[in-house]
């Protein structure tokens, strides 16, 4: 880890406008980070609209299927009449807006897979890598050991086998995400709580005789934020391509409502006579995919900037 | 006409003349009683025109392209799945490959017309309860060895035997295990059936009953002995399996040289989607059973032929009758009249098929009483439904879960369903699994989409899924629980019904109890495709998607 | 050095035993209930439960994972004063078990109420003989005997008992009177090499596994053999060119091949090459065995696949090393020194720069693993990663568990490597 915290005097200074004020500037200065935020935010205003306006129901088979793209259906229909860009519009919501939960009545949270999912990792790997790092000794050895076992797994291996014992929903990939994420995660935190313990304010706090809980959850983690906000950023997209890997092995979220991964294995099957119907989807993962790394890459280097 | 005629035949003779049966249904009839497939067509009184045997059906061919050409390989896209005991068969991939090296007495064509095949002629007695098989003579092994009646004997003491555990045990349940299996000299076998059934000689076509050597094991990779065109070279589970052609095949072709035409197959395992993108490129002739999103990738390509063949295979949306709302029939009618058929059929399977009535008889089937299609009628439906609701003190929409697999075209039905049925008043949740997941509880989930496969005859599916057994209680794979007294009745009197009028009558009042009270929503039959290379002459498309490749050849 | 690589090889045995543990009791505990794939859904609670004494499922999670892990063999021995052996059967030339009773292998069924063995003579014959009275008498005063059956397990027959058991064969279930009373099926465990068989195939695992593997492997090294060289030159081609337009072109262009999921890159490549321009064999068909050697164009397109996928990300890695070098004092004092630029990149920034990637991407074996999954399925190639996936959608335990052992234990072999070799050419970590 090169990445170094933030110095302790920033956070003295007041002011949430001010340090709001600083984060958009940390923001604007690299343009790849605005690149890819205008990006994101496209995607995100794309499933915003999606909720209460798409140019036809996307679930709804209303045209002949597999057309090819017209002024009627901008990217065509699919292999059920559907309209695809209604479709590509609503396949946000999966993915970045909102989560199904496999209750009965069926219930809608916001939020989408693939936040949640990294929630979830952070969350996990946030509290044990602080744990390892901060509490040191056996704790730490045996903490690091068992996320080795799940570092070693492939992801996508991991994938099937949790796909394999506990079956398709929403909540299902969340977990997928979240174990696959979260030792990745805690080893970051581990590192940089390591480096952190260090410093003076720590030391402050313990002599204080605050809890091991309260220094490492109020004194260790806030100055741990930059990098391990970045980090989440980049695995909303490692999230967002496992959903479509999940959806493209036949694995992924469940129908009808769209989603891109999805989209894609079945367009598969009509790659021959509407090649069209593959790209698009494909192209929306690619995009939100590169524009997510475009803005964790861009955070990062005006983090690291900020800081030498 | 030196042979035998059996009275029914004569009988039906007499009613094709009178106009009252098709021609088609009285060749259908008459050589299921043994008449000879040409003294049938005699009989009809008009020269063969209807669809023919595979191998009449390859030699047509080759008369119209001119001369036959040999060698070559052909190479099938399939699951090579495990297989020991042919008797144990349980797919149709796994039969496909046992089928090339081993064969069967009769052979159930296209057209659904049963002709002999390993046999020379069959006979049934006046009651239709003695059946007398007639071996060919002078077909030989791949070994060497002779075919007898003492294969065919303990192919039979394999199917019967409840340690093998063959399906066809339940299959031939008029048969008193081996006691009831005669053999009459080295030619001839004679059945003594305990109750009569029309149904011998296609059951004998049922895949696991292929011949097998009176001396074989019970590991046909390990002992591949079978008196078919090919010999078994290469056999890996989900992987490969490479056939060669046999010199000494009984069968001759055109040309006056033994069949088969074909070098060598090989069967891959592969997925089918790679499947269609390898026969794109020429690395792959054909694939097993193609799916309705293959056959529309693949049928404009010039390269190839689309055969395709109407079947009873079906996708059946059923309710069931012992769970609510499905046990008030307002709801289940509510549901059959959200089928926009033509719709349904043109979104899941490109509009290749036959539309159906929501009974499990097909147009295929001889005795198919002709109903109109029902048409899509959502404000009925709706009405059928408030009348419920206002009754059970329920809101509108009704909200229902269908389930079914992410397979063939059940997701697209499934989703074309769920938007059909809006404006009826049922709010549809789709649960789509992987095939497993679904065959795991596919009897239990109170509203789904199963797929059914096709049997040649109209009282072999009804049987297994829509009665009970002796105590009353509803039979396995009877999925809806659904059990109606006069429905169950009437079909037992059709089983026993030789004459096709008087079952063509039963049929049509059992289609009639379907439609007004039955468990189902059915709305097509599928077709069937084979896909091959131009080159490739004399394919077969079969409605069980079984091959027939002996008489397949290849432009040189 | 030595105590470094004896530290690593046994937290990797930790790591290893860990990854069993969570795949056991993930797959085997959590996972649904392996009776109904097996007896389909009409089968009765009796039958299932039958069923599940034969595999042995009563016994509690714990035991059946040692079982699993290290072979049941060892507690099944205290039960039988005769040597369980392995031996190949001479058809399929698969391993089977039996009991040696004096000198001979023996194997035993029952039939009306009494125990008929059978024995294979040293030439391969077998011969079934009446066993004579080998009961003995247990502390509930039942005549018992155990003893190996044609399944592979070793069974406690109870003499005379009165209990019916319902018995499982290929034929289906059947119902025994004075049948066996409790089953512990026989097996190596998979530490041994016996991952247990296949509910998709009925075949052993082991038999299977590692001839996908061998495919896999192929693939995968040749990607990544012709992907490193090639990614690695841009890496520090964009590296040296840190903020200029070259670097932006292959940074965006690698940035664009990691961003797109395998499985799209894949199906353009198909569709493009294979089926429109018709250059290229649009999927891996293996119509032999041997077919990557007899026509090794099948495997361009995959091996395409891949690389493009692991370009961005090799080349992004180097990138970032060499620019980093770039800034290092010694490479700044170089040109102030007015040592050639040329002379500067090749002869100094070069040899540690490329240090970083190679060992990273050692590290990150995984990653490469996982993109072997999507190809294999997507061009339909016999691998192991397509081998995976079809058991975890059949729900073939065995199958599942073993191949992902399989390729946790690469990934974790190659990362100790990986760790070695970075040491061993950081001297700054070797003599920290």
């Amino acid at each position: 880890m090169t990445t170094t915290t933030a110095p302790p005097e920033l956070e003295s200074q007041p002011g949430r406008l001010n340090r709001l004020r600083e984060a958009l500037a940390i923001v604007f200065s690299s343009r790849t980070a605005v690149v890819g935020l205008a990006i994101v935010i496209f995607w995100l205003a794309i499933g915003v609209i999606s909720l209460f306006w798409t140019p036809y129901p996307p679930n709804a088979q209303l045209f002949d299927p597999n057309l090819p793209p017209s002024a009627v259906n901008v990217m065509g229909t699919d292999h059920l009449g559907r309209d695809t860009w209604s479709r590509i519009m609503a396949g946000t919501q999966v993915v970045l807006l909102k989560t199904r939960l496999a209750t009965d009545p069926r219930v809608v949270i916001p939020g989408g897979v693939a936040i949640w999912g990294v929630i979830g990792a952070v969350l996990v790997g946030g509290l044990l890598g602080v744990n390892a790092g901060y509490r040191g000794g056996a704790a730490d050895q045996v903490i690091m050991q068992v996320l080795d076992a799940f570092i070693a797994f492939p992801v996508i291996v991991l994938y099937l086998v949790i796909v394999t014992a506990l079956g398709r929903g929403d909540v299902i990939v969340i977990l997928a995400i979240t174990v696959t994420g979260a030792p990745g995660v805690a080893r970051l935190v581990r590192g940089l709580t390591m480096d952190i313990k260090t410093h003076d304010y720590i030391r402050a706090a313990e002599t204080r005789g605050e809890s091991k809980w309260y220094v490492m959850l109020w004194e260790t983690l806030p100055n741990a934020r930059g990098p391990i906000l970045v980090d989440a950023m980049l695995r909303v997209g490692y999230a967002i391509f496992a959903i479509g890997t999940l959806g493209f092995l036949g694995l992924g979220l469940p129908p009808p409502d769209p989603d891109w991964g999805s989209m894609v294995n079945d367009a598969r099957k009509y790659i021959y006579s509407n090649p069209l119907a593959i790209l698009w989807p494909s192209l929306a993962i690619a995009t939100l995919v590169i524009g997510v790394n475009l803005f964790a890459d861009g955070l990062r280097e005006e983090i690291t900037r900020y800081q030498r | 006409m030196s042979e035998r005629i059996h009275p029914l035949a004569l009988q039906a003779a007499d009613k094709l003349e009178r106009g009252r049966i098709s021609r088609r249904d009285f060749l259908r009839y008459a050589t299921l009683l043994g008449v000879s497939v040409g003294t049938a067509y005699a009989m009809a009184a008009c020269a063969p025109a209807g669809a023919p045997a595979a191998s009449e059906a390859a030699a047509g061919e080759a008369g119209a392209a001119g001369g036959i050409t040999r060698g070559g390989t052909l190479r099938k896209g399939v699951l090579v799945q495990p297989v020991d005991h042919p008797a144990r068969l349980s797919w149709l991939e796994g039969a496909n490959a046992v089928r090339l090296v081993n064969e069967y007495l009769t052979e159930t064509g296209p057209d659904n017309i049963t002709r002999p095949y390993l046999l020379e002629s069959w006979e049934a007695s006046d009651d239709v309860q003695t059946w007398t098989l007639k071996l060919r003579q002078g077909i030989k092994f791949n070994n060497g060895d002779e075919l007898t009646a003492d294969d065919v004997m303990y192919s039979f003491s394999q199917w019967l035997d409840p340690e093998v555990g063959s399906s066809m045990l339940g299959l031939l349940s008029y048969l008193d295990g081996m006691n009831s299996v005669e053999k009459v000299d080295d030619y001839t076998i004679r059945l003594n059936l305990t109750s009569p059934n029309i149904g011998v000689p296609e059951h004998l076509f049922h895949y696991p009953a292929v011949i097998l050597h009176r001396d074989f094991q019970g590991d046909w990779v390990k002992q591949p002995i079978g008196t078919g065109a090919f010999t078994l070279e290469e056999y890996i589970e989900s992987e490969r399996a490479i056939f060669k052609a046999r010199p000494d095949y009984w069968r001759m072709g055109e040309d006056g040289k033994p069949l088969p035409y074909l070098d060598e197959i090989v069967m891959v395992s592969v997925d089918k989607d790679a499947a269609v993108a390898a026969i794109q490129a020429g690395q792959l002739d054909t694939l097993f059973k193609p799916r309705p999103s293959d056959f529309l990738a693949l049928k404009d390509n010039p390269d190839l032929q689309v055969k395709s063949v109407a079947t009873a295979n079906c996708f059946v949306v059923r309710m069931r009758v012992d769970q609510e709302p499905w046990d008030d029939n307002r709801v289940r009618t509510a549901m059959k009249m959200c089928q926009d058929r033509q719709k349904i059929l043109d979104l899941s399977y490109n509009g290749e098929g036959i539309l159906s009535i929501d009974a499990p008889f097909s147009p295929v089937h001889p005795a198919y009483a002709e109903r109109p299609i029902p048409a899509y009628d959502p404000e009925g439906a709706r009405a059928l439904l408030e009348e419920y609701a206002a009754e059970k003190g329920v809101d509108l929409p009704l909200k229902v879960t269908l389930a079914t697999k992410n397979d063939l075209s059940e997701p697209e039905i499934a989703q074309a369903l769920k938007e059909l049925a809006a404006p009826g008043g049922f709010e549809i949740a789709l649960d789509i699994t992987e095939p497993n997941g679904y065959w795991d509880r596919w009897t239990e989930v109170p509203l789904g989409i199963t797929i059914w496969a096709h049997r040649p005859l109209d009282t072999m599916t009804p049987p297994l899924a829509y009665i009970a057994d002796a105590d009353g209680a509803p039979v396995p794979w009877n999925e809806t629980r659904w059990v109606d007294p006069e429905f169950s009745e009437k079909l037992a009197q059709a089983e026993l019904t030789l004459d096709i009028e008087a079952r063509r009558q039963i049929i049509g009042d059992l289609e009639d109890i379907m439609q007004e009270r039955g468990p189902i929503g059915n709305s097509y039959w599928t077709n069937e495709w084979e896909i091959f290379p131009k080159s490739f002459h004399g394919v077969i498309a079969h409605p069980s998607n079984f091959d027939f490749f002996y008489a397949v050849w290849k432009q040189q | 050095m030595a105590r470094f690589f004896l530290r690593n090889l046994f937290s990797m045995f930790i790591t290893m035993l860990l990854v069993s543990a969570v795949l056991f009791f993930l797959l085997e505990v959590a996972g649904g209930d392996v009776t109904v794939r097996l007896l389909g859904v009409f089968a009765t609670p009796a039958q299932r439960d039958s069923l599940r004494r034969q595999l042995g499922l009563d016994a509690p999670a714990w035991q059946r994972y040692l079982d699993w892990l290290a072979g049941s063999d060892w507690r099944a021995q205290q039960m039988t004063p005769f040597p369980l052996v392995t031996m190949p059967n001479p058809q399929t030339g698969e391993p089977g078990w039996w009991a040696v009773v004096d000198d001979t292998l023996t194997r035993w069924r029952l039939a009306d109420g009494e125990l008929i063995a059978m024995q294979r003579t040293a030439e391969g014959e077998e011969t079934t003989t009446p066993a004579g009275d080998v009961w003995t008498i247990d502390d509930a005063g039942n005549a018992i005997f155990w003893g190996v059956d044609v399944n592979n397990n070793l069974v406690k027959w109870v003499r005379g008992s009165d209990v019916d058991v319902l018995v499982l064969s290929k034929a289906g279930v059947r119902s025994e009177t004075g049948g066996p009373q409790q089953y512990i099926p026989l097996r190596k465990g998979i530490l041994r090499g016996d991952a247990g068989m296949s509910l998709q195939t009925n075949r052993p695992v082991s038999s299977t596994v590692f001839s996908r593997a061998a495919n896999s492997l192929i693939l995968a090294g040749a990607a990544f053999l012709l992907v490193m060289p090639l990614a690695l030159v841009f890496g520090v081609l964009a590296g040296v060119n840190e903020g200029k337009l070259l670097d932006r072109i292959i940074t965006i262009t690698g940035l664009g091949f990691t961003a797109t999921p395998e499985f799209v890159i894949g199906v353009f490549l198909i569709l493009i090459f294979g089926i429109w321009l018709r250059w290229l064999p649009a999927t891996a068909v293996f119509l032999t065995g041997d077919a990557i050697f007899r026509d090794p164009k099948i495997l361009v397109l995959p091996v395409l696949t891949l690389m493009a996928a692991e370009f961005g990300y090799v080349s992004r890695i180097t990138r970032a090393s060499m620019a980093e070098v770039m800034q290092s004092p010694y490479i700044r004092a170089a040109f102030i020194k007015g040592v050639p630029r040329r002379r500067v990149i090749f002869r100094h920034a070069l040899r540690n720069a490329l240090l970083a990637p190679i060992t990273v991407i050692m590290l990150q074996i995984n990653w490469l693993i996982g993109g072997v999954i999507v190809v294999e399925v997507l061009f339909g190639i016999p691998g192991l990663g397509a081998y995976i996936y079809d058991a975890a959608t059949f729900g073939d335990f065995n199958a599942v568990a073993a191949a992902a052992m399989l390729t946790v234990f690469v990934a974790v072999l190659t990362r100790l490597i990986g760790d070695m070799l970075y040491t061993y050419l950081n001297p700054r970590i070797r003599f920290a």
